[in-house]
C-alpha cells in the first residue's frame, strides 16, 4: 500500500480534530451557562457525540476482523455493543441525568453518602478507562504497521500525543462538535468503502474468490452457548458502567431528553454495525488469508487496496485510515477527558493544574501497558473490559438508582467481590488453553461474575441495613421524579 | 453558533469554572410548594414509590421482551443450521437477521419504551397536581 495515502489521512484527521476543537463554538459562557449550556446541545448533535465516542477502535476494526476469524458468530458483539445503549436506556439514563453527577464517583458519593464508596469507584473507574485506551493504542499500532510500514509504536505514540495535547490544553472546548463529527466520519468511513466494495465485487469483471473462500464464506466457527451467553451479559450490562458514557449524558438538558438522545443513539450504532459486518464477510470472500496470519484486525484497512486497486483504491484506502484515526482518538481522548476528571478531583485537589497532570498520566500508563504487550485480537479485549464493568460499576449504578435499600457496605463489598473475580480471571485466563477446565469459564467470564457482584450487594446491604443513608429518599425521589418544566428566563 | 472573528453581540464574560465538582449537587433545584410537600409527606412518598416502581416493572418487562427475541434468534441460529442454505438475495437468513434484522427491533423496543416512561411520568405529575 501507498504509505503516502497513510499520513495524508493521518495528517487531516488530526487537522481536523484540532480546528474543530479550537474553532467550532467558541460561544463565551458563564458559571450558570456552564451547568446547563446542555440546553443547547439538540439530541441529534448530542447522539452524534455520544456514537462518535462509544465507536472505538473494537467497532470499527476489531467487528470485522471477528467475522473473518468466527464467521456467524462475531456478529453477537455489535448485537452487545448495541443492546448495551438499550440497557443504558432502560435502567440508567434519565435518573442518572437527573443524579446532578458528573462522574461515576460523584453518583456513588451522592447515593451512598460515603467517601469510602467514592474512592473505591474511583479506582474501578480508572482501572477500567485505561484498560480500554490499550486496545485503541494496539489499533493505533496495527493501522500505522499495516498502511505506513513505520514501527507499530508510533501510531500508539501518535494517538496518545495528540490526545495529551489537545485535552490538557483546553483544546476539548467544543468536544460536543468534535465526536459529532467523528461519528460521521467514521459512518462514512465504512460505509462509502463498504458500499463501492459490494458493488465492484457484484458487478462486472469482478475479481472471484477463490473456491474454497467461497465454500467456507457463511460459515460459523460454532462457539458454545455459554461464550455468547456470557458474551452477551459483559456487552449488555457492562456499557452502564464505561467511564465516558455518563459525561455525555449530562449535556441533555433533563431526564427525558437524555432517553430521547439514547434511542436515537441506537439508530445511529445500528446503521454502522451494518458495514463492518459487510466488510468482513468480503474479507472472508477475498483475504482469506489474513486469519491464518493472525492479521484479521487489518482487514478492513487492507480490502480497499485489495480489491479495487489504482487510485481509488488509494482513496478509499486513505478514508478508511481517517476513521479509524478518528476511532481511536475519539474514544481516547473521550476516555482521557473522564479519566483526568476523576483522578485530578481524588488525587490532586480539582485544579486546573492538576486536571493537566491528571490528563498525561490518564494516557501515559496505558501507552506503557499497551507497548508492552501484543495485542489478542481488538473485539475480544474491549470485550473484557466490558465484563469488568458489568461485574463492578454496573451494579452500583442499577442497586443505587433502583433499590432503597443498597449501603455504603454492600456496594463496597459488592464491587470489590465481582472486581477481585473477573480481573483475577481476566488474569488467569489467557495462561489457560482451549480444553483445560475451567478454560470456558475464565476466558469469558462474566455470566458467572455479574451474579456474584448482584448477590453480594444485595446480601452484605441487607445485612448492614442500619448504614442506609438518611438521604436516601430524598435522593431517590430526585433520580426518579420529572423535573418541573422550565419557566423561560428563570434559572433553575 | 458564532463564526470567530465576526462581531457578535457584547457577550457574556468568560468565567473559568473550577470549583470542586462535588459540590455541583448542592445547586438549587427550584420546586413548588405543592410539590415540596407532596414528596416530602407520606401521601407524596407513596406516589414518589409507586413511580418508581412502575418505571421499574415497565424496564424490567421491556428488557425482559428483548432478551427473549435475542434468545429467540440464537435459537434459530444454533438449532436449525439448515436456515443457513435459506438464502435472501444470496444472504442466507440467520446472517441477516443477526446482521440487519435485529437493530431495527432494538430500535422499536427503545421507543416504545420513551414513550411510556414519558407517560408514566405525566401520570405522576397528574398525580402530584401538577401540569
Amino acid at each position: 500500500m501507498n504509505a503516502t495515502a497513510g499520513f495524508a489521512a493521518l495528517a487531516a484527521v488530526a487537522a481536523a480534530t484540532a480546528l474543530i476543537g479550537f474553532y467550532g463554538l467558541r460561544i463565551s459562557r458563564t458559571t450558570s451557562d456552564f451547568y446547563v449550556a446542555s440546553r443547547t446541545v439538540k439530541p441529534w448533535l448530542n447522539a452524534s457525540a455520544i456514537g462518535g465516542e462509544y465507536l472505538s477502535a473494537a467497532s470499527f476494526l476489531g467487528i470485522a476482523g471477528l467475522v473473518m476469524v468466527s464467521g456467524l458468530d462475531a456478529l453477537w458483539f455489535p448485537i452487545g455493543y448495541t443492546a448495551g445503549y438499550l440497557m443504558l436506556l432502560l435502567f440508567v439514563a434519565a435518573p442518572l441525568r437527573r443524579s446532578g453527577a458528573y462522574t461515576i464517583p460523584d453518583f456513588a458519593q451522592a447515593r451512598l453518602d460515603s467517601t469510602a464508596a467514592r474512592s473505591v469507584t474511583s479506582v474501578l473507574v480508572v482501572v477500567v478507562g485505561w484498560f480500554y485506551i490499550v486496545p485503541q493504542l494496539h489499533g493505533a499500532a496495527l493501522t500505522i504497521r499495516t498502511t505506513t510500514g513505520l514501527p507499530a509504536w508510533v501510531g500508539s505514540v501518535a494517538v496518545v500525543a495528540v490526545v495529551v495535547l489537545t485535552v490538557a490544553t483546553g483544546g476539548m472546548r467544543s468536544i460536543t462538535f468534535v465526536q459529532a463529527f467523528q461519528y460521521w466520519l467514521k459512518l462514512t468511513a465504512l460505509g462509502v468503502p463498504a458500499i463501492f466494495l459490494v458493488l465492484q465485487v457484484s458487478g462486472p469483471g469482478a475479481p472471484v474468490p477463490s473456491a474454497e473462500a467461497a465454500a467456507m464464506v457463511w460459515g460459523g466457527s460454532g462457539g458454545s452457548p455459554y461464550r455468547t451467553l456470557s458474551l452477551l451479559a459483559a456487552l449488555l450490562f457492562g456499557t452502564l458502567g464505561l467511564p465516558h458514557v455518563l459525561v455525555r449524558f449530562y449535556t441533555n438538558p433533563d431526564g427525558s431528553a437524555a432517553r430521547r438522545t439514547t434511542l436515537i443513539v441506537l439508530g445511529l450504532l445500528g446503521l454502522f454495525y451494518i458495514f463492518p459486518t459487510i466488510l468482513g464477510v468480503l474479507g472472508r470472500l477475498f483475504l482469506p488469508e489474513l486469519v491464518a496470519a493472525g492479521g484479521a484486525d487489518a482487514v478492513v484497512l487492507l480490502l480497499p487496496g485489495r480489491l479495487v486497486g489504482g487510485t481509488a483504491g488509494e482513496l478509499l484506502s486513505a478514508l478508511v485510515i481517517a476513521g479509524a484515526f478518528a476511532a481511536f482518538l475519539s474514544t481516547t481522548s473521550g476516555l482521557v477527558v473522564s479519566l483526568a476528571g476523576v483522578i485530578s478531583q481524588d488525587l490532586l485537589g480539582g485544579s486546573v493544574r492538576g486536571f493537566r497532570w491528571a490528563a498525561v498520566l490518564s494516557a501515559v500508563v496505558p501507552l506503557a501497558v499497551a507497548l508492552g504487550t501484543q495485542s489478542l485480537g481488538l473485539a475480544g479485549s474491549v470485550g473484557l473490559v466490558f465484563a469488568f464493568t458489568a461485574s463492578t460499576v454496573c451494579p452500583m449504578l442499577v442497586l443505587g438508582i433502583w433499590w432503597r435499600g443498597l449501603t455504603d457496605a454492600g456496594a463496597i463489598a459488592g464491587m470489590v467481590a465481582g472486581g477481585t473475580l473477573c480481573g483475577g480471571a481476566i488474569l488467569l485466563g489467557p495462561r489457560l488453553h482451549a480444553g483445560d477446565p475451567g478454560y470456558e469459564l475464565l476466558s469469558q467470564p462474566a455470566a458467572w461474575t455479574v451474579p456474584v457482584a448482584f448477590a453480594v450487594m444485595v446480601l452484605v446491604s441487607r445485612a448492614t441495613a442500619h448504614r442506609q443513608g438518611a438521604g436516601t429518599a430524598r435522593f431517590m425521589t430526585r433520580l426518579h421524579v420529572p423535573e418541573r418544566p422550565l419557566s423561560p428566563g428563570k434559572p433553575r | 453558533m458564532t463564526v470567530p472573528g465576526q462581531d457578535a453581540p457584547e457577550p457574556p464574560q468568560r468565567v473559568r469554572v473550577e470549583a470542586p465538582r462535588r459540590l455541583a449537587n448542592a445547586a438549587p433545584v427550584r420546586a413548588s410548594v405543592a410539590q415540596e410537600v407532596s414528596e416530602h409527606s407520606q401521601v407524596g412518598e407513596v406516589f414518589v414509590r409507586s413511580l418508581i416502581r412502575s418505571q421499574l416493572r415497565l424496564a424490567a418487562v421491556v428488557a425482559g421482551a428483548f432478551a427473549l427475541v435475542l434468545a429467540g434468534c440464537w435459537l434459530l441460529a444454533t438449532l436449525l443450521p439448515g436456515l443457513l442454505e435459506v438464502r435472501l438475495g444470496g444472504i442466507p437468513l440467520p446472517w441477516l437477521v443477526l446482521g440487519v434484522g435485529i437493530y431495527p427491533v432494538v430500535c422499536l423496543c427503545a421507543w416504545l419504551f420513551v414513550r411510556a416512561a414519558a407517560r408514566n411520568e405525566a401520570r405522576y405529575l397528574d398525580l402530584v397536581g401538577e401540569k
